[in-house]
């Protein structure tokens, strides 16, 4: 008998739709030339699937809906901040909270109040603003991530693990004392949405317990690496994610959390310690830069949303659902044969642009074109991370980073498999006639972090 | 007169919640006698701020339907950059997350030792971030803006005399910038006049200092100047805004205040250099530039407010609701800040509890009394916001201790508003019963948020 195929459908029905706007081809190519074929630079009316990024772009659901009706707007002392508050400690398992307007504002103040001028920062692999806070902080970063992170090809289950012989050699050579904390990420963004395992993550708790070092995790997608640890870690195939998440959380110390990702917000994100002196300091800094520590530069209604949407968040059937058109988006790409970064990610597909146009040498910036070329074909905005990314060092000469990828984000809960469909064969429909594509050059370069705003023409 | 009502009605409302005055006075004991630390849900009428607090209307509550979240590029975004430019005739529009935010971003840029940021008053978040910095914040109001009982009609005037005299004294080259706030938040909330900004535009350009104004309450203030100015009361208010922003190379506002928003903030500019380092500044810490860590939805509801908070209607439904209470205290014999300024009462503590001493903040203890006894919260604005201590840990008083109950928009009806008078009114006629106060806890920046402090028995 052959076997039938059990898929995965959404556990929820649409409420409330946006209307796309249609493009043709001559509108596409007016809209990408305009943009000098940067993305970053087309206009959201002229996208027709926007898979820029996975940050702040879900659908929240009718209780968070409902939740930001419910926002109570009181300057101090909002019943949003203490629901959220609760809600933090019920699911994460965190004992004190500071609301921020997103990640980054968190990472500003947690750099601020535990980095000193010259400490050490290791982490499974930097991510853009995190790192930037802690060299403006005065620390410096130090990559501890596994090596098998840094190539496409690896299968490896838990890309996202810390190589612990890297960090001791790290304590060994600057001494705990340099080391304010280990900064750790669930879902390791850069190396494509990798998860960090169970296993590795113990033992880092026991390595900096040793040494009295703190473990601080960027949480932003922990529900999404909780279900690789269920889906690939054994012991933890019958535990619910939400138990999952809280033994994570049980392991660190503190955390950043960009909600804008796992916790199905538009905007919003926190920070969240266990040690009551790091968090008056913080609460202090905290009216200086983001408001006051009860609102943090939020309208209450966000918090309402915030403390429901981390409630869906670890739920199972969610979670699968989520994870599930990723992974179907990329097992269609596979079966086109498009080149992509492998295992598949929690929060999108990453395409080797180096592969799918190795004609294109990097000065002719293989993945911008590559993203452009999405665009043309169907209106899907991508985002390059490759060579325009990585910028230029301090001597003028542009980075090589080993990889150049194409990033297809896909927001939460937003499209539906059709649209996965459309994706995969646009993908596709351009690596067909990958020959006859031409790379570009650049026009005008900002100074600093200029994939947001460079220009380009064709070759 | 006829009774000025409200140009709107109600869509949505929110519960009160009921308490005793014996449950008060424990609240308050349990939040240290500060009102920053009683939770929202144990206060009956909440006068601590405007900012954040307003009802937004059907319309902007459709547009945060409409909000798009686009990462880059957002439709949002682009109404928002277009209202702004048409409102302040600035081309460079950069959202923040709020009107903080936006200074934040200016004064790490412009600030530093040495330098000097001068103004008629700077408010407490935007003094706090100059001093960060390690720039001086100083303050030149004129002579009026420094006494609460004498009216005058531009008491948010700057000291054009003391302004020349401080450039003279401390060189061009050390001042950044000169903010001018309207309407004059610390000062009461008493409005700027349109001659005034013009001299001060006079002298700021003859030493090339950049002016800068800081726009959270820019309609109440346009709508003040149209009452009380010659060659105004036939303008549009559309168009004394204009003219207002007019002298200004740029400008912060915190759309909490008159865009009727609960988030949000901005910077707008005319210097495209500036602009892109703030814009540099600003994917570090709030965002990109096409939303400024703003959701997409509050873009929308901003710019729709802003285009509201202009109707004439509405601003002389709010500068008269400020003006009754205000006339109904004076008539009680309750010294307040005179004339009514745009946004709230001020009450002038000092003459209120004329047996309190600056150093057991009077503000602030009358601040628990009108809570305990009403549900009222109130803010200080007075020593414990502005007081700094000497080399010997004195206390240097500020210029005035004021209490504000500042008036959200569009939320309290005149029966709340009538309650609050005779709250005040009761709380007066038994003021000799209302203790000091001493400080037990305080951090060293902006400490008034999280102090804590016990009664002087």
């Amino acid at each position: 008998m052959k076997t039938i195929k059990h898929s995965w459908a959404e556990p929820y029905k649409i409420k409330m739709v946006e209307l796309l706007k249609m493009t043709t081809a001559a509108q596409r190519k007016k809209a990408m030339k305009e943009a000098g074929y940067n993305t970053f630079l087309l206009k959201s009316e002229d996208v027709y699937i926007d898979l820029l990024t996975d940050s702040g772009t879900s659908a929240m659901s009718d209780r968070q809906w409902a939740g930001m009706m419910l926002g109570d707007e009181a300057y101090a002392g909002s019943r949003n901040f203490y629901h959220l508050e609760e809600v933090v400690r019920e699911v994460y398992g965190y004992k004190y909270l500071i609301p921020t307007h997103q990640g980054r504002g968190a990472e500003n103040i947690l750099s601020k109040v535990l980095i000193k001028k010259g400490d050490i920062i290791p982490g499974n692999m930097y991510f853009t603003t995190t790192r930037l806070h802690q060299e403006l902080a005065g620390g410096k970063f130090e990559d501890i991530i596994i090596d098998q992170a840094h190539d496409p090809e690896n299968e490896h289950p838990f890309k996202g693990n810390v190589d612990l012989n890297k960090l001791e050699r790290l304590i060994k050579k600057h001494g705990a004392k340099k080391i304010p904390y280990v900064s750790m990420a669930t879902s390791v963004n850069m190396a494509g949405g990798q998860p960090i395992s169970m296993k590795n993550l113990k033992e880092l708790r026991a390595l900096t317990k040793k040494h009295g070092i703190r473990v601080i995790h960027d949480m932003t997608r922990v529900a999404e690496n909780a279900y690789f640890i269920q889906q690939r870690e054994k012991g933890y195939e019958h535990k619910t994610i939400k138990a999952i998440v809280k033994e994570i959380g049980s392991y660190t110390d503190g955390a950043t959390m960009s909600a804008k990702k796992d916790a199905l917000v538009n905007i919003g994100g926190f920070l969240a310690v266990n040690d009551w002196d790091v968090f008056e300091e913080a609460r202090n800094m905290v009216v200086v830069y983001e408001g006051l520590h009860t609102y943090g530069g939020l309208a209450g209604r966000d918090m309402e949303a915030m403390a429901i949407g981390i409630g869906e968040s670890v739920s199972d059937d969610h979670i699968r659902a989520r994870i599930g058109q990723v992974i179907y988006l990329g097992q269609k790409m596979i079966e086109y044969e498009v080149p992509i970064v492998k295992p598949i990610g929690g929060h999108g597909i990453f395409v080797d642009a180096k592969k799918f146009l190795p004609h294109i040498p990097q000065d002719s910036f293989p993945a911008q074109t590559l993203a452009a070329e999405m665009y043309l074909d169907s209106g899907v905005r991508t985002m390059e991370r490759g060579v325009v990314s990585a910028g230029r060092k301090a001597n003028g000469e542009n980075y090589y980073p080993k990889l150049e990828l194409v990033r297809f984000t896909i927001p939460r809960r937003v499209y539906t498999q059709a649209h996965m469909d459309v994706i995969a064969e646009s993908a596709a429909r351009v690596y067909q006639r990958r020959k006859t594509i031409k790379g570009l050059k650049m026009v005008y370069e900002p100074k600093y972090l200029r994939f947001f705003q460079a220009r380009f023409e064709k070759l | 007169m006829k009774t000025i009502i409200e140009p709107f009605k109600i869509k949505s409302v929110e519960p009160i919640y009921f308490n005793t005055k014996e449950e008060r006075t424990e609240i308050l004991e349990k939040a240290f006698y500060n009102p920053f630390l009683i939770h929202a849900n144990e206060v009956l009428i909440d006068l601590l701020t405007d900012s954040g607090t307003s009802a937004m209307s059907s319309n902007q509550w459709a547009g945060m339907m409409q909000g798009d979240e686009s990462y880059a590029g957002s439709t949002s975004f682009f109404h928002f950059e277009e209202t702004i430019q048409r409102i302040t005739g600035m081309p460079l529009v950069i959202p923040t997350h709020q009107g903080r935010a936006a200074e934040k971003i200016l004064f790490s840029i412009l600030g530093g030792k040495g330098k000097y940021f001068v103004s008629n008053t700077l408010f407490d978040t935007t003094r706090a971030n100059i001093e960060y910095s390690g720039a001086e914040g100083i303050d030149l109001v004129c002579e009026a803006g420094k006494h609460p009982s004498i009216p005058a009609p531009f008491k948010g005037n700057m000291d054009i005399d003391a302004l020349r005299n401080f450039i003279a004294e401390k060189g061009a080259a050390n001042i950044p910038l000169c903010i001018i706030t309207v309407t004059n938040n610390s000062g009461g909330g008493q409005p700027v006049s349109m001659q005034n900004i013009r001299e001060v535009k006079a002298v700021c350009e003859a030493n090339k200092i950049p002016l800068f104004i800081d726009a959270c309450r820019f309609a109440e203030n346009a709508y003040f100047i149209k009452l009380r100015e010659d060659g105004y009361a036939a303008r549009p208010i559309p168009e004394i805004v204009k003219e207002l922003f007019s002298y200004a190379d740029g400008c912060t506002m915190s759309a909490k205040k008159d865009a009727f928003a609960n988030i949000g903030g901005f910077l707008a500019m005319h210097d495209e250099a500036l602009a892109q380092q703030c814009r540099n500044m600003l994917i570090m810490t709030e965002g990109f530039p096409t939303y400024g860590g703003l959701a997409g939805r509050d873009l929308e509801a901003i710019a729709i407010g802003l285009t509201e908070v202009m109707d004439e209607h509405y601003l002389q439904y709010r500068i008269r609701s400020i003006e009754y209470l205000t006339n109904k205290l004076i008539a009680a014999g309750v010294p307040v800040m005179q004339p009514a300024g745009g946004h709230a009462i001020y009450i002038d503590a000092k003459e209120f509890l004329p047996h309190i001493p600056v150093e057991q903040y009077p503000g602030q203890a009358l601040v628990g009394a009108l809570y305990v006894h009403g549900g009222i919260r109130s803010v200080e604005i007075g020593s414990l916001m502005f007081g700094k201590y000497d080399h010997q840990h004195k206390l240097i008083p500020a210029q005035l201790e004021l209490v504000r109950l500042a008036i959200p928009r569009r939320v309290y009806t005149q029966s709340h508003i009538d309650y609050v008078a005779e709250v005040i009114i009761e709380v007066f006629q038994k003021r000799d019963e209302i203790k000091g106060l001493a400080i037990t806890e305080e951090a060293p920046m902006l400490r008034h948020f999280t102090a804590k402090l016990k009664p002087v028995l």
